[in-house]
């Protein structure tokens, strides 16, 4: 009875441990594969996907770039390995890069597969790139021979504690976001040609498919308003004023028939750059400055709310507000059809902190 | 027919006890050894004694202060009454005469009134107590045992001045006639334990035992598993504690290191140290040494299964460096593993057996030179390098020997496992080691205490040192006569 209860209990504690593990493993003999780090997807024509990737990607050698005409994402992978001495494995598939006329299609299938792959982390940073990235890659390739890996430490380095200058949108978030009530996801969009690659701003979607792209002050507003609710520095040419350290608190309120939203921002931050004709050691003129920063950003915020409601998406997720415990949830058609004729109050509080050195403040 | 004339001679040699005690007799049982000294004295009335003895036995120098000299000063009192010693017994069969000269007795024959006495007179030959080598620490108690049996009793009974501290002498092995000693508490050890430990005593049936080890194979339980399930230390410190806690101790002749039961697998992780230190110091280094038993027993499978078949679950930046490392290596990863672990192993064990400074150069020669020149040629990574120092210092962490040479096996065998079914392979050997270690027993007890069977209170001395001032019982699982380890009731 003893040794009974042991080799139950045995059983028992195998069945936990070993749960989600198969007994069949593939050989992944790391010098034999090819771990790629990322995917380019962008429109071939007539149906078809253009994928790009960079091999070998782990190891110093002559490093070249692989591009496959498939019809469906997983061919591309599978025709790789045809083409290439050693096995392309997705297992450390880090970024898919993808161009922006898919993106205006919709990504939901592709999004979907890569989801379903256990070998796929969901934690893989998708972008948005206009222009050809292949351009770009094959071009810096005999510079940067690490390329593919320098792009995925940056993406790395952005998203880790929010480090307020651009939007960095995983898998994983693209998706919660897809699936919840209000699903408009957002992703970062990238610009190239053969000798640049720079950050544009933010991609926002309708469902899966690309509404628009905010950029400069409006992607700014909306890091600060949505995304990190940080930014280190927030540059306002149009007042010769940089703030930095910019964090801000964000109180959204719906009225009861949901026809108007109040916006109450406060911000805190210091003034880091001042290229104008105030005299900031001066009280009152520093309080003028500071009122028209927040009367600026006030009006770049309703702008920005009003191109939101014309593009028809809710990336600050608004929609939610309307939700309660006694009240029917608005189906996303309702939503939109609201969300066009909401009217906005936004208010911008800065509270400005001292500066280090030369820029004594009152208030 | 082999068994049959082996059994004859074993009887043989054990056949004197049957003839009478006579000096020609002892004459035909000495016959052919060298040392073996038969020597007369006349005392002051033309008495003459017969003095036998094994002259590489007994201190010479009190053999003419204690006999000689006090004989032949005799006048008319007895024997006995002359000797300046009160080590004197009177004796009567050649077996007990055969016993007492090879204890290191002389024997005393007075052919008149043909009577025999056996002065002890032990030769106190040996080393000095000196500091522990096998289990040093920086604070308690320097002394360790020696290989003299009396003098362990006496380290032990300095620290236990009670005489609830008992003693009970064993022989065991009919050619060594090894003494062993039972040492328990009376009223505080569970007498289950003594009364186990002497009927495992008392069943050895072997010809020598010359290290308590040796002794421990006959008495444990599961003599096939890699696991000591008696506790092998050489601190007296440690004996005692483990008395005054309800345990026995077995203290063996001609070795200087008892066997400590019964023992459970978390206590070959404590250290003596751990109760001398802060006990917030003491848990993290305890809580060190389980980590590191953990890491020297997986961490090369775990590299093996990483490298064969999870590349998914190696971060970017170390997959980067590892196959970079790889890239050119003529060997599988399972390939590399074992050849360089073996060579780890043959280095060790080649170090261990030499002298102690050729022992350091090989250890560096081998550390250093062969690791380098294996990398360079090109038969293992760096990283494999690394990680096989590091598995092999972290085993070196466990206080006890015999556990650190048993971390080799065991890795093995997980990296045979690994190498088939990767990381599902280390935990399906884990479980397995888990399993194995909950069906062992020491002093049939169980060996997995106070994990399982579960022991709660037991805890705070188990992966951390709680201060001795919440240790207020004695340990649950060794059901001790006394519970409270505090004399009054507070």
């Amino acid at each position: 009875m003893k040794d009974f209860k042991r080799a139950v209990l045995a059983v028992l504690s195998s069945i936990a441990l070993t749960t989600g593990c198969s007994p069949f493993v593939d050989n992944n003999m790391i010098e034999e594969i090819a771990p790629v780090i990322f995917w380019y997807v962008a429109d071939a024509g007539e149906g078809k996907l253009k994928i790009s990737t960079v091999v070998p990607p782990l190891v110093r050698e002559q490093k070249r770039l692989l591009t496959m005409q498939v019809d469906l994402l997983k061919q591309g992978g599978k025709d790789f390995n045809l083409i290439y001495y050693r096995e392309l494995k997705v297992g450390q598939l880090r970024m898919v890069l993808i161009n922006e006329e898919i993106a205006k299609k919709g990504l939901i299938r592709m999004v979907n597969t890569l989801l379903s792959d256990p070998a796929i982390s969901p934690r893989l940073f998708l972008a948005i790139v206009q222009g050809n990235f292949d351009d770009y890659i094959s071009a810096q390739l005999q510079k940067q021979p690490n390329l593919d890996y320098f792009l995925y430490r940056m993406f790395k380095h952005y998203e880790k504690t929010n480090q307020g200058e651009m939007t960095i949108v995983n898998l994983h978030d693209f998706l919660k976001r897809y699936y919840s009530p209000m699903p408009y996801p957002n992703l970062p969009v990238f610009k190239v040609s053969s000798n640049y690659f720079s950050y544009v701003g933010t991609a926002f979607f309708g469902r899966d498919k690309l509404k628009a792209i905010v950029q400069n002050m409006d992607d700014q507003i909306y890091q600060l308003i949505n995304n990190d609710k940080y930014l280190k520095h927030l540059a306002i040419p149009a007042l010769s004023t940089t703030l930095g350290q910019v964090r801000s608190s964000v109180q959204m309120k719906m009225n009861q028939d949901a026809s108007s939203i109040s916006v109450q921002v406060d911000l805190t931050g210091r003034i880091e750059e001042y290229q104008g004709d105030k005299n900031l050691l001066e009280g009152e003129q520093l309080a003028d400055l500071r009122k028209e920063i927040e009367s600026y950003l006030e009006k770049q915020t309703a702008e920005l709310l009003k191109k939101m409601q014309r593009w028809k998406v809710d990336p600050l997720q608004m929609g939610s507000l309307s939700l309660g415990p006694l009240k029917k949830p608005l189906r996303e058609k309702e939503w939109l059809n609201t969300w066009e004729h909401v009217k906005f109050d936004v208010d911008y509080r800065l509270h400005l902190q001292p500066s280090a050195t030369a820029l004594p403040v009152g208030r | 027919m082999f068994w049959k004339m082996d059994n004859q001679k074993n009887t043989d040699i054990q056949s004197e006890g049957h003839t009478a005690l006579t000096v020609e007799a002892l004459r035909h049982v000495l016959a052919n050894m060298e040392d073996a000294e038969f020597m007369e004295c006349e005392t002051n009335h033309d008495q003459t004694i017969t003095l036998i003895y094994i002259r590489t036995l007994i201190d010479s120098e009190r053999l003419n202060e204690s006999i000689i000299g006090p004989l032949n000063r005799c006048t008319d009192k007895t024997i006995p009454d002359c000797l300046e010693t009160s080590r004197v017994s009177e004796i009567a069969g050649m077996s007990e005469g055969v016993k007492h000269l090879i204890e290191g007795s002389v024997l005393l024959c007075d052919t008149l009134q043909n009577k025999w006495w056996a002065v002890h007179l032990e030769n106190p030959l040996g080393r000095a107590i000196e500091p522990s080598e096998t289990e040093t620490v920086i604070y308690g108690a320097k002394d360790s045992f020696t290989e003299q049996l009396e003098d362990n009793i006496a380290l032990i009974r300095r620290r236990l001045p009670t005489t609830a501290l008992k003693t009970e002498k064993f022989t065991v092995g009919y050619l060594s006639k090894t003494p062993v000693v039972l040492m328990y508490m009376e009223g505080l050890t569970n007498p289950e334990f003594i009364s186990i430990a002497k009927e495992k005593i008392t069943s050895i049936d072997f010809d020598q035992f010359l290290d308590s080890s040796q002794i421990a194979v006959f008495m444990e339980d599961h003599p096939h598993t890699v696991f000591p399930q008696f506790l092998q230390t050489d601190r007296p410190d440690a004996c005692a504690y483990s008395l005054g806690i309800g345990k026995v101790v077995l203290l063996v002749g001609n070795s200087p290191f008892a066997l400590v039961a019964p023992s459970t697998f978390f206590h070959l992780f404590h250290s003596p140290e751990d109760y001398f230190l802060r006990w917030v110091t003491a848990s993290f280094f305890r809580c060190i040494r389980f980590f590191s038993y953990f890491l020297s027993v997986s961490l090369i499978p775990l590299y093996v299964a990483l490298t064969t078949f999870h590349y998914q679950m190696i971060p970017l930046q170390i997959l980067f460096v590892l196959t970079e490392s790889r890239s050119k290596l003529p060997f599988t990863p399972f390939w590399e593993a074992l050849l360089t672990l073996i060579t780890l192993e043959i280095i060790k064990e080649a170090s261990l057996r030499m002298p102690t400074k050729t022992g350091q150069t090989l250890g560096v020669i081998g550390g250093i030179v062969i690791g380098e020149a294996t990398v360079a040629a090109g038969f293992a990574s760096k990283v494999l390098i690394v990680l096989v120092g590091i598995s092999a210092i972290a085993s070196f962490l466990v206080p006890t020997y015999q556990m650190t040479k048993s971390t080799s096996i065991i890795q093995f065998g997980l990296l045979v496992l690994s190498s088939f079914l990767g990381v599902l392979g280390i935990v399906l050997g884990m479980i397995g080691m888990l399993a194995h270690l909950n069906g062992l027993t020491s002093l049939r007890q169980p060996y997995f205490a106070p994990v399982a069977p579960f022991y709660g209170k037991d805890w705070n001395d188990l992966f951390i040192s709680s201060p001795l001032t919440w240790m207020k019982t004695r340990p649950g699982y060794l059901r001790p006569l006394q519970k409270w380890r505090y004399s009054r009731r507070r």
